[in-house]
C-alpha cells in the first residue's frame, strides 16, 4: 500500500453552496429599484469586486423579470436563471450575465489584437489569436506595398508569403465577427502590420488593448492576451491618404530584425519583467499598471544602485513583489 | 510504525479508520498551471490526479468535417511510478482508453459545446498516484480545470465510488473506496450533476448481486453531492482571491 507520510495541508473549511447562493438571490429580488449599472460594457477587475460570486449550476435568479445573458442558461424544465461559469454577475438594466474569471479571448469588432500566421491559404491568411477559432485575414485586408490604391493581381496571391508568411507576428484589429464566433482582421493602416525588433509574451485575458509609445520602446497591449515589445520606431508623420503609398515600402513587410543596442535591450527586458511580475501577482495589466510598475522598477534600482541587494536584473520574486506593491500602491493614493 | 488496527473491525471501522460512509480528504487546487487555457490538482486520499485544459482552439480537421458543437478529446497518462508496483501502461491501454471514452461522453453533453462550433477543447490527465476511485478523482479534476477555464458548463460533474460488503449479515455499502477495498469488494463509479440526482457517469465493473445495487449507488449519490460541496469551496476560494488581488 503506497503510504506516504506528509504533513497535511490545512483542510478546506467547508462552506455549504446554498449559504451563498441564498444570500446572492436575496441582494437581486431586492433590488426592486433597478439599479443601472453605468460601467462600460466590459468591466475592469476593478469594477467587478462589488459584484457577487457565482458557480456554475448556481441559481442566479427565478425572477422572471431578468433576461438571461452570457455565462447563464435556463433549465428546461423551470423558469430560473443559472450560471454556467464560475464568475461574478453583471446586470446591465434587465440583463442577466456573468462575467467568467478567465475564459479564452472571444473575438469582439474593434479590437486590437496581435497574433501569429498559422496557415497560409488562397487569398487570405489563418491567424492565431488565442480565440476558440483561427482568425482569417484576407489580402484584400492589408498594405500593399506601393500604396492602397493599387489592384490586388494574380502576382501578390502568388507572392503571399512573401507580406506573412507562417510565424510570423502582427499586429492588427478585428473588422468582422462571424456567425461562429470566429474574426475577420485587417491591418489597413501604418498602426497596423508585421511586427519585429522586439520580444513577444502572452498573458491571459487582458480588458483593454493599447499601444503605448514612449522613450525607447513600443509596448502593444493586445486584448486577446498577447504583449508586443519592441524597439521605437520613428513613426512617419500623419499622412494624407493619397500620399499613403509612398509611406508604404516593400521594408514594412520585412523579417530582417535591425541592429538593436544593449540598453534597448535592457531596456525591453526591464519592461517584460515588470508584466511577468504583475502576472505573477494576479494583478491586472493595462497601460497604466505597466507604465508604474516600470517606473517602480527604475525607482526601486535607484534605490538599491550599488548595494548588495540590488538582486541584478531580475524582476521576480521579493523584488518583483515590491515592485507590484509600489505599483498598487501609486495607483490608489 | 504501523497502525494498530485491531479494533477496527469491532467498531465497524474500515481498513484506513474510516466510517462506512466517510470521503477520504479531498484536496484540491485550481490554476495551478499559468501557461494552460485552465488547470486542476486533486488529491482523493492518496489518488492525485493532475489535468489540464488547452482549448477551445481550432483543432486538426477531421475528415467527416468539423461539426457545429466542438469536439472534446480526453488524454490520460498514467505514470510508471504511480501505482504499487512499477508497470507501464501505453496510451494503447485498454482500461485508459475506457476511461478515456467515459470522460468524453460525460463532458460532451455537460458542456454548452454548441456555443464552440468547429472548435476543439483537450483535456489531459496525468495520474501521479494512483490508490482507487481513479475514474472519479478524474473527472472531479476535468470538472474543476474546466470551471478555470472558463468553459461554460450546464453544473459541476462530481464522482465517486460505493463498494459494498460482501459478507451475508453485513449488507453495508461502503462510500470511496481505497485501492485495497477496490481489490476485495464490488463497487461503481457514479458521477452526479451538481446537487441533482441526475447521473451522468455511471460504471459497474464487478460482480455484485443486483438488490445491493441500489444501496450502493444511493450512497454514491450522497457522496457525489458532499464531493460538490467541497470542490465549490474550491472554487469560491479561489475566485475571492481574484476578485481581491486584481485591485
Amino acid at each position: 500500500m503506497p503510504f506516504t507520510i506528509l504533513p497535511p495541508a490545512p483542510a478546506i473549511p467547508f462552506n455549504h453552496p446554498h449559504h451563498y447562493a441564498a444570500s446572492d438571490n436575496d441582494s437581486l429580488s431586492s433590488a426592486d429599484e433597478m439599479d443601472i449599472d453605468t460601467t462600460t460594457a466590459r468591466p475592469t477587475k476593478r469594477a467587478r469586486l462589488s459584484r457577487s460570486l457565482v458557480t456554475p449550476g448556481e441559481t442566479v435568479t427565478s425572477d422572471p423579470q431578468w433576461m438571461r445573458g452570457h455565462g447563464t442558461y435556463i433549465p428546461s424544465d423551470s423558469t430560473s436563471i443559472v450560471s454556467t461559469v464560475a464568475g461574478t454577475v453583471l446586470k446591465t438594466n434587465k440583463l442577466l450575465s456573468i462575467t467568467p474569471l478567465r475564459a479564452r479571448y472571444t473575438p469582439e469588432i474593434g479590437d486590437l489584437v496581435i497574433g501569429r500566421i498559422a496557415e497560409v491559404q488562397s487569398r487570405r491568411w489563418r491567424v492565431d489569436i488565442s480565440a476558440p477559432l483561427l482568425g482569417a485575414l484576407p489580402l484584400s485586408a492589408i498594405n500593399l506595398p506601393g500604396g492602397i490604391l493599387r489592384k490586388r493581381t494574380a502576382v501578390d496571391e502568388l507572392n503571399m508569403r512573401a507580406f506573412f508568411s507562417e510565424g510570423d507576428l502582427l499586429v492588427a484589429e478585428v473588422q468582422s465577427v462571424f456567425a461562429d464566433g470566429s474574426a475577420s482582421l485587417h491591418t489597413r493602416s501604418l498602426k497596423y502590420g508585421k511586427l519585429r525588433n522586439g520580444y513577444f509574451m502572452a498573458v491571459s485575458g487582458l480588458q483593454f488593448g493599447y499601444r503605448a509609445r514612449g522613450g525607447e520602446v513600443d509596448v502593444v497591449l493586445g486584448v486577446n492576451g498577447f504583449i508586443w515589445i519592441a524597439r521605437h520606431v520613428e513613426q512617419a508623420k500623419d499622412v494624407a491618404v493619397t500620399r499613403l503609398e509612398e509611406s508604404v515600402s516593400l521594408s514594412i513587410y520585412s523579417s530582417q530584425n535591425d541592429e538593436i543596442g544593449p540598453q534597448t535591450r535592457r531596456e525591453i527586458a526591464r519592461v517584460a519583467g515588470c508584466i511577468r511580475a504583475l502576472v505573477e501577482a494576479g494583478a491586472r495589466v493595462d497601460e497604466d499598471m505597466v507604465v508604474r510598475a516600470y517606473e517602480a522598477s527604475l525607482e526601486l534600482d535607484f534605490e538599491t544602485e550599488g548595494r548588495e541587494d540590488a538582486g541584478g536584473e531580475f524582476l521576480g520574486g521579493e523584488k518583483g513583489k515590491r515592485i507590484v506593491e509600489m505599483a498598487l500602491g501609486s495607483a490608489t493614493s | 510504525m504501523p497502525l494498530d488496527t485491531s479494533t477496527y473491525s469491532l467498531a465497524l471501522l474500515r481498513l484506513d479508520g474510516r466510517r462506512w460512509n466517510e470521503l477520504r480528504r479531498i484536496h484540491a487546487q485550481i490554476s495551478t498551471q499559468a501557461a494552460a487555457d485552465g488547470s486542476s490538482y486533486l488529491e482523493m486520499g492518496n489518488t492525485k490526479v493532475i489535468c489540464t485544459v488547452t482549448g477551445p482552439a481550432e483543432g486538426r480537421r477531421t475528415a467527416q468535417g468539423a461539426g457545429q458543437e466542438c469536439r472534446v478529446e480526453v488524454e490520460i497518462s498514467v505514470a510508471g511510478f504511480s501505482g504499487v508496483e512499477r508497470k507501464r501502461r501505453g496510451r494503447a491501454d485498454k482500461r485508459t482508453q475506457e476511461m478515456q471514452h467515459t470522460l468524453t461522453t460525460a463532458f460532451s453533453s455537460i458542456l454548452f459545446t454548441h456555443l464552440y462550433p468547429h472548435s476543439t477543447i483537450i483535456l489531459t490527465l496525468h495520474v501521479l498516484s494512483q490508490d482507487g476511485s481513479l475514474l472519479a478523482a478524474c473527472l472531479n479534476a476535468a470538472t474543476l480545470a474546466l470551471i478555470d477555464a472558463g468553459i461554460p458548463m450546464s453544473d459541476y460533474l462530481c464522482a465517486c465510488t460505493a463498494g459494498s460488503t460482501a459478507n451475508e449479515d453485513t449488507d453495508e455499502p461502503l462510500l470511496d473506496l481505497n485501492g485495497l477495498e477496490e481489490q476485495e469488494l464490488p463497487f461503481l463509479t457514479a458521477g452526479v450533476l451538481g446537487d441533482s440526482d441526475k447521473v451522468a457517469v455511471l460504471m459497474l465493473e464487478t460482480r455484485v448481486r443486483v438488490e445491493r445495487v441500489e444501496g450502493m449507488l444511493a450512497v454514491a449519490v450522497d457522496g457525489c453531492k458532499r464531493v460538490r460541496g467541497i470542490l465549490d469551496a474550491v472554487v469560491r476560494a479561489h475566485g475571492r482571491r481574484m476578485v481581491e488581488e486584481g485591485v
